[in-house]
């Protein structure tokens, strides 16, 4: 892929590893346009304070002369007017930085930033006109940056004072949910920056605003694994988005963004078509991958969305500074998720509650894998019920908006209350220890059983 | 329905046939109006199309195609007057400031009987309304006068400098066919007026109309109506006239020179770009000096300010020479740059808009509101008429209304990168460019300085007026999303106000941003005082709503929250007291309870997230015993008893097994409502 304006080079990259043990605290200054890119081990904290100028982490500002505390992570820090920054780590923190050079031709955050500025100028025309605000769709190859890409949109959104819906369509990550969900909020305030998406609400205030997320439990990895369910889902998410944007001004000027799983190669682009056609899609943004990128055009070319608007496909360069993130990091990601769901973050501790449960008061049931179910048939029996088990031994199940009563159908399209954590399970006894996030009893909620997130041992012990 | 592609299509015709007006030929004119009328439903594209020609072509060609859109307007008016009308302040003053004397009084002229309804028109409106009108007047005026401000200095103190001067036309292709005015067949300013302008009764090529006589009235033209052909130097695009032959050479340190050094430097540059194609360095600086270029051709800037550009150029200039990558020839002083005028394609390249985007002027006019000779405020929109209701016309550009400020054009400058910082005292003289100065490299000063505080955008009309005059210029396409647009940046920085220095967050200066201000510094400080408190307490993560209440929650930012529940309490529970203002229970924990509804009226609670205190409560709600009531149900149930039992005075009998019935009824057709409307 040709680089914007100076053709074949890329942006100057600077390899800076600092071995944290040698100074803990440097000084970083980066020119307009440049990025301080880093990687943060689990268990290790990088401060970084902005000293002067300006500078952003996916669109959210940083505030002068703050310590923001960034653990288990790979992200960057970008600069529109040039800026100095702090940078102190505990001796011994292991991280990897450098920074990131380019000029104004060749940063893809220039198209970014016009995307933000053209959406606004939508939003204004939305805002006058009493019409829905650009529903926005990113799509890409794996590890292309959409979901940055998203926040960013999200973050600038919210400086103007939008209030976007922001929805995950990508079941493999979770947004404000654990990974395993669909999920859809409203930003209204500032992401906080050494997060992902910020936190859920908890029974303590929160220094920085939290997020309301709705959320539907898929349970599966990839839409493959049932895609009719997976489907279902994103049809029951998109009539609450648009319930919500309908009835929520703020919300409706602002319009949607959406965030999908990576296209992989062999196509893939079924649920893609759906969540255009569910969530009235308008602008389709293809990061990092032209190919993809003409495939759609193909696809929507001459498509208007239910408003009678037409679909317009973009093409982005992906950032140079998305870089794989393998397996074994993205599993740690999930599991400071579970972590941060049940005892908090550094900011914030929270304190979950054991419970014993007998086998015969739970109703619990299992998510089915059904990758090639086309019949309305086998789709039904996307959740079915199930004894509980070893098998559930270190697995997080979904407590689900619904009651034992219900049938299987209304459990499937509930939405999610919360999650617990299975501890221990004593089939002998016929009794499970879980860990939940409130104190009282579940009553007669119905718990789901999926296979992602994958079982994480460590939680408890 | 209007396709794209078809509109796309009309366009492009009509864009051809744009090509063909190289002269104030009254029927290609003509032939141009009727394909705008016959094709209204493509007007935005065809406005597009011949704004975005006007723009491109040739100063010299402007003239016809700008007479093009007065036709239009003037013949089929709406929608066009809309569409030209948002940009008709850059499509104006870009045009204005490229072309020649004799095509600004034509301009002149045309902008006047913008003014004014249509001749033999039942219509009493204008042409355009006022506040479409009124920027580019002010704007010219203030042209005019800072003109003749510098024409009278100069006058009086310089007046041995006569003579001396030179009119320097770098870049200035148009001054290569130096076209006086009256010259090129009289255009009959407006002469190609069809008469009538109702639908019907479009007779071409008939007898000119009489003008008006305000056509030919120029009461606020401070030039010197000269027959003679001018030998303007129109390196600068708002100049003053010229007297006596000389250009504008002024006192100290002359444009025209500086042009010629700026010139020498673009070329060496260049030079080294051959050697180092891929040096961004290198790139940047030339960046940097062809926009220097262009603020100096196109704006008058005072001596204390060119001065800072001849430093800026003199550092560049021992770069160059201290560039390892020197290449042997280019070294800027001993080299004779060919001072002959560019190709006339690089034309269009002079207009700010071309340089920094669309939308450029009019965010250094922005910059300079704050300016004291902004002139008389603007009508209340009220008196703004649209000759048919929709679709919907563009907001008085109130951006708009103030004049280039040579200060915010230096503000600017300094963000880009292009100048350094403000110097407390300049010194008068001019840095010999011969005299390197022994500065290092003149690499963008870092960090950039902000612009000065109060020189901030107008953050009351911040939107939705200007976002969509910003960026109507960015198309959803890849090209297009690559420029750079630095013009922009500020509605994000700068024109948000300065931050919170505890989120960072960004609050406007005025009144309305102060209150929201103090909102959520108060809110920072309650949350801060109770994060304490519940660090003692012991917190866990909550449930999250379900589908109903999340489509009913409404985000609440920096509210303070005193008395919130009570608010609504007035509007549903009739006896709106002080108490039931407090009345609110968190959301029980227990997932049974929480399932609960209110034993006397059936219904749910209503789940709020209460900002103040952090949580999910419910409002309207109060705890007796185990069970869970609606503040306002009880109250009206216990009212004249007090302590007798509850007189359950609802309708529905079957309290236990209606319970769940009437939750489901609810639930599921509000589903049912989702699904009908949004499926
Ligand atoms: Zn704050
Ligand atoms: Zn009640």
């Amino acid at each position: 892929m040709s680089i914007p304006g100076l053709g074949q080079i890329a942006p100057t990259a600077v390899q800076t590893t600092t071995s944290a043990a040698v100074s803990p605290t440097t000084t970083q200054s980066l020119e307009p346009f440049w990025e301080y890119r880093f990687e943060v081990a689990h268990g290790s904290t990088l401060n970084i304070k902005l000293v002067s100028g300006t500078a952003e982490k996916d669109g959210t500002e940083l505030a002068p002369s703050t310590p923001y505390a960034f653990t288990a992570t790979k992200t960057r820090i970008n600069t529109w007017h040039g800026c100095t920054l702090e940078i102190s780590s505990e001796p011994g923190a292991v991280y990897d930085a450098y920074t990131s050079e380019p000029t104004a031709d060749e940063t893809p955050m220039v198209s970014y930033v016009n995307l933000h500025f053209k959406l606004d100028g939508l939003r204004a025309t939305a805002e006058r006109t009493g019409q829905m605000g650009p529903r926005v769709l990113v799509i890409g190859p794996p590890n292309s940056g959409k979901t940055s890409l998203v926040r960013m949109l999200t973050g600038w959104a919210t400086r103007v004072g939008r209030q976007p819906l922001v929805v995950n369509a990508d079941c493999r990550e979770g947004m404000l949910a654990l990974p395993g969900t669909l999920s859809a909020a409203v930003f209204a305030t500032i992401i906080d920056p050494t997060s992902e998406w910020g936190s859920t609400p908890s029974s303590g205030p929160s220094p920085v605003p939290v997020k309301l997320p709705l959320a539907y439990y898929y349970g599966m990895a990839s839409p493959d694994d049932n895609p009719r369910f997976f489907k279902r889902l994103l049809s029951r998410l998109a009539v609450a988005s648009t319930s919500r944007l309908t009835e929520d001004p703020g919300v409706k000027t602002s319009g949607m963004l959406i965030d999908s799983g990576g296209v992989n190669a062999k196509g893939g682009y079924d649920h893609i078509a759906h969540i255009v056609a569910e969530f009235s899609v308008n602008i389709v943004l293809v990061v990092g991958s032209e190919r993809v990128g003409s495939e759609m055009q193909k696809r929507f070319a001459g498509q208007q969305t239910s408003l009678g608007e037409t679909i317009t496909v973009v093409g982005l360069d992906k950032s140079g500074g998305v870089v794989e993130r393998d397996a074994g990091f993205m599993q740690q990601v999930r599991e400071a998720a579970i972590r941060e769901y049940f005892f908090g973050s550094s900011k914030t501790t929270l304190s979950p509650f054991t419970q014993q449960m007998d086998f015969a008061a739970l109703s619990m049931w299992k998510v089915n894998q059904a990758p090639t179910a086309s019949d309305e048939d086998s789709y039904s029996e996307a959740i079915e019920k199930a004894e509980p088990s070893l098998m559930m031994q270190n697995c997080t199940l979904a407590v689900m908006y619904a009651t034992v009563h219900d049938t299987a159908e209304t459990i499937r399209d509930s939405n999610v209350m919360g999650f617990v954590y299975v501890a221990e399970v004593d089939e002998k006894r016929r009794k499970l220890k879980v860990l939940a996030p409130v104190s009282a009893r579940l009553g007669d909620r119905p718990l789901l059983w999926g296979s992602w997130p994958e079982p994480m041992v460590s939680l408890v012990g | 329905m209007t396709s794209y592609s078809e509109s796309e299509a009309v366009a492009e015709d009509f864009r051809e046939a744009l090509e063909d007006v190289n002269t104030n030929d009254r029927h290609e004119i003509s032939n141009l109006t009727l394909i705008a009328r016959e094709n209204t439903e493509h007007a935005l594209a065809i406005s597009g199309a011949l704004v975005d020609h006007i723009k491109r072509i040739a100063p010299h060609k402007k003239l016809p195609s700008l007479y093009v859109l007065d036709s239009i307007v003037k013949n089929v008016g709406t929608p066009y007057t809309l569409f030209f009308g948002r940009k008709l302040y850059h499509t104006f003053m870009d045009a204005y400031a490229m072309v020649d004397m004799g095509t600004r009084r034509k301009m002149d002229e045309m902008l006047k009987t913008w003014k004014e309804p249509v001749p033999g028109s039942i219509d009493t409106r204008p042409v355009f309304p006022p506040d479409v009108v009124r920027p580019i007047e002010n704007a010219l005026i203030k042209v005019r006068t800072t003109a003749l401000q510098q024409h009278q200095a100069h006058m009086k103190s310089q007046q041995q400098l006569l003579g001396r001067g030179r009119p320097t036309a770098q870049g200035m292709p148009y001054r290569e066919t130096p076209t006086p005015p009256g010259a090129r067949p009289p255009p009959q300013a407006h002469g190609y007026q069809l008469p009538n302008h109702s639908t019907n009764g479009m007779s071409y090529g008939q007898p000119t109309q009489p003008l008006p006589p305000n056509y030919q009235s120029h009461p606020n033209m401070p030039f010197p109506s000269r027959s003679t052909p001018q030998p303007m130097p129109s390196s600068s695009a708002f100049q003053p006239p010229p007297v006596g032959g000389y250009g504008m050479s002024q006192a100290g340190i002359s444009t025209g020179s500086l042009n010629d050094d700026i010139q020498r430097l673009i070329t060496a540059f260049k030079a080294q770009i051959a050697q180092a194609p891929h040096d961004p360095t290198i790139q940047t600086r030339l960046k940097a000096l062809v926009d220097l270029q262009t603020i100096l051709q196109t704006q008058n800037l005072p001596q204390d300010q060119l001065v800072l550009v001849k430093n800026q150029i003199s550092d560049l200039a021992v770069t160059i020479r201290a560039s390892p990558a020197q290449p042997p020839t280019p070294i800027p002083k001993a080299q004779p740059v060919a001072v002959a005028p560019p190709p006339p394609a690089a034309a269009p390249k002079v207009s700010l808009d071309s340089l920094f985007g669309s939308g450029a002027l009019a965010a250094l006019m922005a910059r300079s509101s704050s300016t004291p000779q902004v002139s008389t405020p603007q009508p209340p929109p009220a008196t703004v008429a649209t000759r048919s209701p929709p679709p919907q016309r563009a907001e008085p550009q109130k951006a708009a209304a103030a004049t280039p400020d040579p200060m915010a054009l230096m503000n600017m400058l300094r963000q880009a990168g292009m100048l350094p910082p403000p110097t407390p005292a300049v010194a008068t003289t001019p840095v010999p460019i011969s005299t390197p100065v022994p500065v290092p490299t003149p690499s963008l000063p870092f960090p950039i300085p902000l612009p000065i505080p109060g020189a901030t955008m107008g953050n009351q009309s911040r939107r939705p007026v200007t976002m969509e005059t910003f960026t109507g210029d960015i198309a959803l396409k890849a090209s297009s999303l690559k420029q750079f647009r630095p013009q922009l940046l500020p509605f994000l920085f700068e024109a948000q106000g300065p931050q919170c220095t505890q989120c960072g967050r960004r609050f406007a200066r005025d009144e309305k941003g102060k209150r929201k201000k103090t909102a959520h510094m108060d809110w920072h400080f309650k949350v801060n005082q109770r994060i304490a408190e519940a660090e003692k307490r012991g917190q866990h993560r909550s449930w999250l709503v379900d589908e109903v209440d999340w489509i009913n929650t409404r985000e609440t930012i920096d509210k303070d929250h005193a008395g919130h529940p009570g608010d609504s309490d007035a509007a549903s529970g009739g006896s709106a007291s002080k108490a039931a203002k407090v009345e609110y229970i968190p959301v029980p924990d227990d997932a049974a309870l929480a399932a609960s509804v209110c034993p006397i009226c059936q219904d749910r609670f209503e789940t709020r997230w209460l900002d103040d205190a952090q949580e999910f409560v419910w409002a309207d709600a109060m705890k007796v015993g185990e069970r869970i009531y609606h503040a306002s149900c009880h109250r009206e149930a216990t009212k004249d008893g007090g302590n007798t039992p509850m007189v359950f005075a609802r309708s529905t009998p079957e309290p236990v097994l209606g319970k769940r019935k009437a939750e489901q009824d609810e639930l599921s057709s509000v589903r049912g409502k989702m699904k009908t409307e949004f499926a």
